[in-house]
């Protein structure tokens, strides 16, 4: 009974005006997100934090969180139409969805993706109403230890699962935590490596370093990759289709995909650092694996678009649980929306449910609404969102740099700041570059207080003594299921290098 | 390239590494872990990790082409740097024009009453969302805006 009367609470809050219109401006500029190649969802998030400035938490926090799984919606339109991937998220989505569309069914493609993610997010936020209550009491008896190797859990499975090089991933995250170390040490009083600055003295804000890294240096990644000048004709002509709509035999195709890519895709989420392009591409594997035509796989199986397409939604539903009842993200995407809600004096963990109900339930009953808006949007709005993909780089980049700017500012009226998102930005570009993990990095800036502080609590409890970490059950739990998503990780790895064997 | 990059985090990483060991505390005064634990741990893990990563790079040999487009990636940065150095001696709204009038000219060539026109109206927009809708600080430079 307490979950419908909490899920009531929420909705009260959700259903007023002002947060609907909140919601649905936060859901359409998702999808905007989305589709732009090459500028994703944690920038969108880091640049718009500071517009949410004069609203009240909880419609802050109900727009940002749905430009974060609206972008999820959004990706796959490109992916569809362009062969290019809005985002990371919606590359398995190319791999059928674009040939669905040279065949001439872009518009069954363009609405089963939007029947795909309507059901994993909707049955991912199904699971948070039902897991968030229970998986927050089972926190609160977590302690130094957990919380130390949940961070470990978080940042390994990152590095091993993001794809690229391990070594650069993890040099990456190493960044973030020396940056994260600046400042006054909290336990002692002293400041390290402020360098007689007052503006270091309370260390390195999140904000200007998230907006550099995924704004500015996304941006230069984009135009050094020649995205400013790569036209649009390559979109598909779907309006001259004649049939729009799935057939019968679509839906029956796509039925058991939704289902296995919908948990998939929760359970692959809810896992700090795997995230939705894990869950995507996992998924894939999958279908095409249980397919009995696998060899139609690649050349336009609507269970290879579906699949991953729900994975990925359910898996932004997913990671917000243990940013919720734990205050861990498990993306750079779910470290914004962390930043969001600290600025706001919000603290996730395992008593913001309890102390702050109308907040988490609100933020819950916003996703069934939001998902149900961008399900509508994603059939009905397509033209105009075919239209967006056509406004080109060379205007898109001056003004995105403009807001990231003036917004970096406007947070602390602070120079060093704006100069700290620049030099921010470069080195996002050269990252990016060269192959290193600016998720990691902003993930580790994020967590690394809390890393450092548990690890330094974990000791002073065992005196020193690393078996504190598998004397206790639930801490063991945490370091034999890291163990296995980094062995997993590996495995993947090392069986993409294998020759094929035909 | 990429041995240019790593050699640079290397050097900042012995950099760190070096005042986490001069200047900071092993334990504290009450005798816990104290302000040099984690740094140093930090530390000289990116410093082995670089190391490695350089060795393996300079071992392996592999000379990357820069792209043909990076003076538009060189060129934004630049103008983007100029745009902050700008912000407090112009004001923000003046800043903002010059910058984006700038950007304009060199991305979409040709377009001058395209150019001109956002050079107006989107510094205008923007700076009317976050100095009177929203409230928030933009820097005012001689003319008072």
């Amino acid at each position: 009974m307490d979950l419908f009367a909490n899920l009531l609470l929420g909705f009260s809050v959700a259903v007023s005006p002002l947060n609907l219109v909140y919601l649905f401006a936060g859901v359409m500029i998702g999808m905007v997100v989305g589709i732009i190649p090459g500028f994703g969802p944690s920038a969108a998030l880091a640049i718009l934090l500071p517009v949410t400035f004069g609203m009240n938490p909880a419609s802050a926090v109900i727009m940002l969180a749905a430009i974060y799984y609206g972008s999820q919606y959004g990706g796959t339109i490109t992916s569809i139409l362009l062969n290019t991937p809005g985002e990371s998220s919606s590359v398995a989505s190319t791999f059928d969805g674009y040939p669905l569309a040279q065949q001439g069914r872009a518009g069954p493609a363009l609405v089963m993706q939007a029947v795909a993610s309507f059901v994993g997010g909707t049955l991912g936020v199904v699971l948070i109403t039902l897991l968030a209550p229970p998986f927050a009491l089972l926190a609160r008896s977590f302690g130094p230890p957990e919380f130390f190797l949940l961070v470990v859990m978080g940042l390994s499975t990152l590095v091993v699962m993001i794809g690229g090089h391990w070594r650069l991933g993890l040099i990456s995250a190493l960044i973030g935590f020396a940056l994260g170390t600046v400042g006054v040490d909290l336990e002692t009083g002293n400041s390290r490596f402020t360098f007689g600055s007052a503006e270091l003295i309370g260390g390195i804000d999140f904000i200007p370093v998230a907006i550099g890294l995924f704004g500015l240096g996304e941006l230069y990644y984009a135009l050094y990759s020649g995205l400013h000048v790569s036209g649009s004709g390559g979109i598909v002509q779907y309006q001259k289709e004649r049939r729009f709509w799935p057939t019968r035999r679509d839906y029956a195709e796509s039925n058991g995909a939704l289902a296995r890519g919908s948990l998939l895709g929760f359970v692959v989420g809810v896992l700090p650092g795997a995230g939705a392009t894990v869950a995507s591409l996992m998924s894939y594997s999958i279908e095409k694996s249980v397919s009995r035509t696998p060899q139609k796989f690649g050349k336009g199986a609507m269970a290879g678009l579906v699949g991953p397409e729900s994975a990925n939604n359910a898996a932004s539903s997913g990671a917000m649980v243990p940013l919720l009842t734990l205050g861990i993200p498990g993306s750079a995407s779910t470290a914004v929306l962390l930043a969001a809600f600290v600025l706001w004096g919000l603290t996730p963990g395992p008593l913001l449910m309890a102390q702050k109900p109308e907040f988490a339930w609100g933020l819950i009953a916003s996703m069934y609404l939001g998902n149900m808006a961008l399900l509508a949007l994603n059939i009905f709005a397509i033209p105009l969102f075919v239209q967006m993909i056509k406004l080109p780089y060379r205007l898109l980049a001056p003004a995105v740099i403009l807001v990231c700017t003036i917004g970096t500012y406007s947070v602390n009226g602070s120079i060093v700041e704006t100069w700290l998102m620049f030099g921010a930005g470069l080195a996002g570009f050269f990252m990016k570059l060269h192959g290193f993990s600016p998720a990691a990095l902003v993930l580790a800036l994020v967590l690394g207080p809390l890393a450092e502080q548990s690890l330094r609590q974990s000791l002073t409890i065992s005196r020193g003594s690393l078996a504190i970490f598998v004397d206790r059950p639930v801490s063991l739990a945490i370091l034999c299921l890291t163990l296995a998503l980094v062995a997993a990780g590996i495995w993947a790895h090392l069986s993409r290098r294998a020759p094929p064997q035909d | 390239m990429r041995a240019g990059f790593l050699a640079g985090v290397l050097l900042l990483a012995g950099g760190y590494t070096w005042l986490a060991f001069a200047e900071l505390a092993w334990l504290s005064s009450a005798g816990r872990l104290g302000p040099a634990f984690f740094p140093r741990i930090i530390g000289v893990a990116l410093m082995v990790l670089c190391a490695w990563s350089l060795g393996a790079e300079l071992a392996g040999g592999a000379r990357e082409r820069p792209s043909v487009h990076w003076r538009a990636a060189a060129a934004l940065a630049l103008l983007s740097g100029l745009f902050v150095a700008a912000l407090e001696p112009l004001g923000g709204l003046l800043a903002m024009a010059a910058y984006l009038a700038a950007a304009l000219a060199y991305f979409n060539r040709r377009r001058h009453w395209q150019n001109a026109l956002l050079a107006v109206l989107l510094p205008l927009a923007i700076y009317l969302l976050f100095r009177v809708w929203l409230g928030a600080s933009v820097p005012r430079g001689p003319l008072g805006f």
